[in-house]
C-alpha cells in the first residue's frame, strides 16, 4: 500500500498521466492514432530529444542549466559524420564524437566551478563558440554522403517493434536512474542541486560533482549527435539549433524542477517524449505544423505554473500544521 | 562610503568599455580604413539596432533579478503582426505600428504576470514565451495572403523613412537609439521607479515590506521588455522593407551578452543602462568590423560567446578577494625572487 502511494507521489507519475491521457484524447477523436505503428513511430522518434533530455537533467538536477547541448549535438554530429564519409571505423567516429561532448562539457564545468560563471551566461557563450566552430569545421558545407550502412541501424528494429536505438536508450535511461537514486554517489547530483552549502558542509566535493554533470551532459548530446546522424543521415552547419530549448522544456514537462534537487531522469523520457508526439499529434487532429511551437509555449507555461501553485498551496498546508502543532504544545506549557 | 565605492566601481567598469570601443574602431580602422569614415561608422548601426535597442531594457528585467529570453521572439511576432494588420486587415500604418508595439506589451505581461504573480523561475516561463511567440508568429503568417517565405512588402515611404532616412545626416537609427537609451537611464536611474526595480532585485522581501508593490514593478519590466522588442520589430521591418515571422530568432545569445557585459549582474540589484548601451555599441562595432575585414557572418558568434565569458570571467575573478590575494602573492614571491 504504502509503495503504491509513493508511486503516485512521484512528480513523474503526473507527466505520465498527462501523457497517457493526450493519447487518449486524441485517440477518441481519430482513432487511427492509437494504431500500434503510429505508437511506435512517435516513441522511436523521439530518440534525440530523449537523450539530450536524460543528459540535460543531470545538470537541472544539480541547480545549474546548460543552454550549449544544442550546438555540442551539432559539433558532434559534424565530426562522426565527416569521419564516416572519410572511411573511418565506427568505433572512431563515435568515439571522436563522444571527446568532443566531453570536451565541450568539460570547459563548461570548469568555466561555472573554478571561474565561477553563472551556468546560462557559461553556456550561453560557449554555445555562440561551439555552432561557430561548426562552421569552422565544415567550412559551412552539409556533411552529406554518410554510409548507407551506418544510416541503416537507425531503422533496424527489434521484432519489428522499437528499433535498437530507442531501446538501448531506455536500458541507459534505467542504469542511469539507479546510478542516480540508489548509490551514494549518484544521489550527490540531487544534493547539490537541494542545497549547495549543505552538500558542501556534509563533505561532498560540489565543484567535481558539478563538472561530472556537465561532462556527463556532454557526452550524451554526443550521443544523440551519433544517433542524429545515424536518423537524418546528413549533417547541417545549423543541426540541433534550438534544440537545447526543446530539452529543457522536456524536463520542465517531466517534473524536473529548475531550482534544482527535484526530478529524475525517467521523468524527462516521459516529457521528451510528450515533447515530441506534439507535431504527432496535430497532424492527428488536422491541424498545421505550424501551431508546434505555440501548443509547446502554452503547454510549459500551463504546467509549470500549475505545478507552481500546487506545491506552494502543499507547503503551505505543511507549514500551517507545524504551526499549529507548536503553538498548541506551547500554550499547554504556559498553562502549566 | 559604500555608495561610493559602487558607484566608482561602476564608471570604472563603463570607462572600461569605452576604452574597448575606442580600441576597436582604431584596430578595424587600421585595418580597414573604410571603417573610419562617419557615414559607414554610423550607418553601422542598422546592422545591430535592434540588439542595442532590447538590451536596454532587457537590463532592466535583468535587475529585478529576473530572465528574458523571449525577446527575440516578440521581435519576430511583431513584424509579422504590423505586416498584416496593414496589408491584410488595412489599418492605417502607423495605426499598426500603435498596434504592434501594444501587442509587444501584451506579450510581455503575459510572461511577466506569471514570472511575479506565481513565482515560477523567469527562465522557464520566458522559455515557454519564446516558443509561444515564435510559434504565434507563424500563425499570423496563415491568417496572411502572402506566403510566410516572401513576407510582407510595399510599405508606404513615410514608413520605411523611418529606418532609412537621417536628420541633419544623422541616421534615424542613431537618433532612435539615442533617445530610448536616455529615456531608459532617466527611467531607471532617476525616478523613484527605477529605485523600486533596484530594490527588487537586491531584496524582494525587503522590498515587499516596506510597501513597494513588487509583484508589478517585477511584470512591468517585462512590458517594457517586450515593448522595446517590439520597437526593434518595427524598425527592422521598416529598414528591411519588409515583415517576417523568423526576424530576430536569433538575438538572444547578443541580448544577453550586451546586457551582461555592460555590467548588470545576472543575479540582480546591480547594473545600469548606461553600460548595456556601449556595451551592446561595443558588440555591434565587433560584429560590424569582423564582417568589414572579411570575416564571414557565420563565424560571428565565436568572438561574441568568447567575450561573454572573458567578460563575466574575469569580473568575476577580480572580485573575488582570496583569488586576488593569491595572485598578489605571487607576484610578492616573484618580485623578492
Amino acid at each position: 500500500m504504502k509503495a503504491l502511494k509513493n508511486i503516485f507521489k512521484a512528480r513523474e507519475i503526473s507527466s505520465l498521466i498527462f501523457l497517457i491521457a493526450i493519447f487518449l484524447i486524441v485517440g477518441s477523436i481519430n482513432p487511427s492514432f492509437l494504431r500500434f505503428k503510429n505508437l511506435l513511430l512517435i516513441f522511436n522518434g523521439s530518440i534525440v530529444y530523449v537523450l539530450l533530455a536524460i543528459g540535460i537533467a543531470f545538470v537541472i538536477i544539480s541547480g545549474e542549466i546548460d543552454v550549449s547541448i544544442g550546438a555540442t549535438l551539432g559539433l558532434a554530429a559534424a565530426v562522426s559524420a565527416t569521419l564516416l564519409r572519410d572511411g573511418s571505423s565506427w568505433a572512431a567516429a563515435v568515439i571522436s564524437a563522444l571527446i568532443v561532448g566531453a570536451a565541450v562539457g568539460l570547459i563548461n564545468g570548469i568555466g561555472v566551478t573554478v571561474l565561477k560563471i553563472p551556468s546560462i551566461i557559461m553556456t550561453l557563450g560557449v554555445n555562440g563558440v561551439v555552432r561557430g566552430a561548426i562552421y569552422v569545421y565544415t567550412n559551412g558545407k552539409w556533411v552529406e554522403n554518410v554510409p548507407y550502412t551506418f544510416k541503416a541501424i537507425s531503422q533496424a528494429t527489434i521484432m519489428n517493434t522499437l528499433t535498437y536505438f530507442f531501446f538501448g536508450a531506455l536500458i541507459l535511461m534505467g542504469i542511469v536512474h539507479i546510478l542516480l537514486t540508489k548509490t551514494n554517489r549518484g544521489r550527490y547530483f540531487a544534493a547539490v542541486g537541494d542545497n549547495v552549502s549543505g552538500a558542501h558542509l556534509i563533505g561532498i566535493p560540489v565543484d567535481k560533482t558539478k563538472i561530472i554533470t556537465f561532462v556527463a551532459c556532454g557526452i550524451f548530446a554526443a550521443i544523440a549527435g551519433v544517433v542524429y546522424v545515424s536518423r537524418v543521415g546528413f549533417v547541417t552547419p545549423t543541426a540541433g539549433n534550438g534544440y537545447e530549448m526543446k530539452a529543457i522544456a522536456a524536463c520542465v514537462l517531466g517534473g524536473i524542477s529548475l531550482t534544482g534537487g527535484v526530478g529524475t531522469v525517467v521523468g524527462a523520457t516521459i516529457g521528451a517524449t510528450i515533447m515530441s508526439s506534439i507535431s504527432r499529434v496535430l497532424v492527428f487532429l488536422k491541424f498545421s505544423s505550424d501551431y508546434d511551437n505555440t501548443i509547446t509555449g502554452i503547454l510549459l507555461i500551463i504546467i509549470v505554473v500549475a505545478d507552481a501553485l500546487i506545491q506552494r498551496r502543499v507547503a503551505e498546508k505543511a507549514r500551517r500544521k507545524r504551526l499549529l502543532a507548536r503553538t498548541s504544545g506551547e500554550g499547554g506549557k504556559n498553562n502549566e | 562610503m559604500n555608495k561610493e565605492l559602487f558607484k566608482n566601481k561602476c564608471l570604472r567598469w563603463e570607462s572600461f568599455l569605452v576604452l574597448t570601443l575606442i580600441l576597436e574602431i582604431i584596430i578595424f580602422g587600421l585595418l580597414n580604413p573604410k571603417f573610419l569614415q562617419a557615414k559607414v561608422l554610423l550607418g553601422s548601426i542598422n546592422d545591430f539596432i535592434c540588439i542595442c535597442i532590447i538590451s536596454l531594457f532587457v537590463t532592466f528585467v535583468l535587475i529585478t533579478g529576473g530572465m528574458d529570453i523571449q525577446a527575440g521572439s516578440i521581435v519576430g511576432l511583431t513584424s509579422i503582426s504590423l505586416g498584416v494588420l496593414w496589408q491584410d486587415a488595412g489599418l492605417n500604418i502607423w495605426m499598426a505600428v500603435i498596434m504592434a508595439i501594444f501587442i509587444g506589451a501584451i506579450c510581455g505581461a503575459v510572461s511577466g504576470f506569471f514570472v511575479a504573480f506565481t513565482r515560477v523561475q523567469a527562465m522557464v516561463v520566458t522559455l515557454g514565451g519564446q516558443f509561444l511567440y515564435s510559434g504565434l508568429a507563424l500563425v499570423v503568417v496563415n491568417l496572411s495572403s502572402s506566403s510566410a517565405f516572401e513576407g510582407i512588402s510595399g510599405y508606404p515611404k513615410s514608413f520605411i523613412a523611418l529606418a532609412t532616412g537621417n536628420i541633419l545626416g544623422i541616421p534615424n537609427q542613431v537618433i532612435i537609439f539615442i533617445i530610448l537609451a536616455v529615456a531608459g537611464y532617466m527611467l531607471l536611474h532617476k525616478t523613484k521607479y527605477g529605485r523600486y526595480i533596484f530594490l527588487c532585485g537586491i531584496n524582494r522581501e525587503a522590498a515587499e515590506y516596506s510597501g513597494i508593490r513588487t509583484k508589478w514593478v517585477i511584470m512591468s519590466t517585462y512590458i517594457l521588455s517586450g515593448m522595446s522588442a517590439s520597437v526593434a520589430g518595427i524598425v527592422l521591418t521598416s529598414y528591411l522593407g519588409s515583415a517576417r515571422a523568423d526576424l530576430g530568432k536569433e538575438l538572444t545569445l547578443p541580448i544577453i551578452t550586451a546586457v551582461v557585459l555592460g555590467g548588470t549582474s545576472n543575479l540582480g540589484g546591480k547594473g545600469g543602462v548606461i553600460g548595456t548601451a556601449l556595451a551592446a555599441i561595443v558588440i555591434g562595432f565587433m560584429r560590424f568590423g569582423l564582417v568589414m575585414i572579411g570575416l564571414s557572418t557565420q563565424y560571428l558568434d565565436i568572438p561574441i560567446g568568447l567575450l561573454l565569458i572573458i567578460a563575466v570571467a574575469g569580473r568575476t575573478i577580480t572580485s573575488n578577494t582570496k583569488l586576488m590575494k593569491m595572485i598578489h602573492e605571487i607576484f610578492h614571491k616573484i618580485k623578492r625572487a
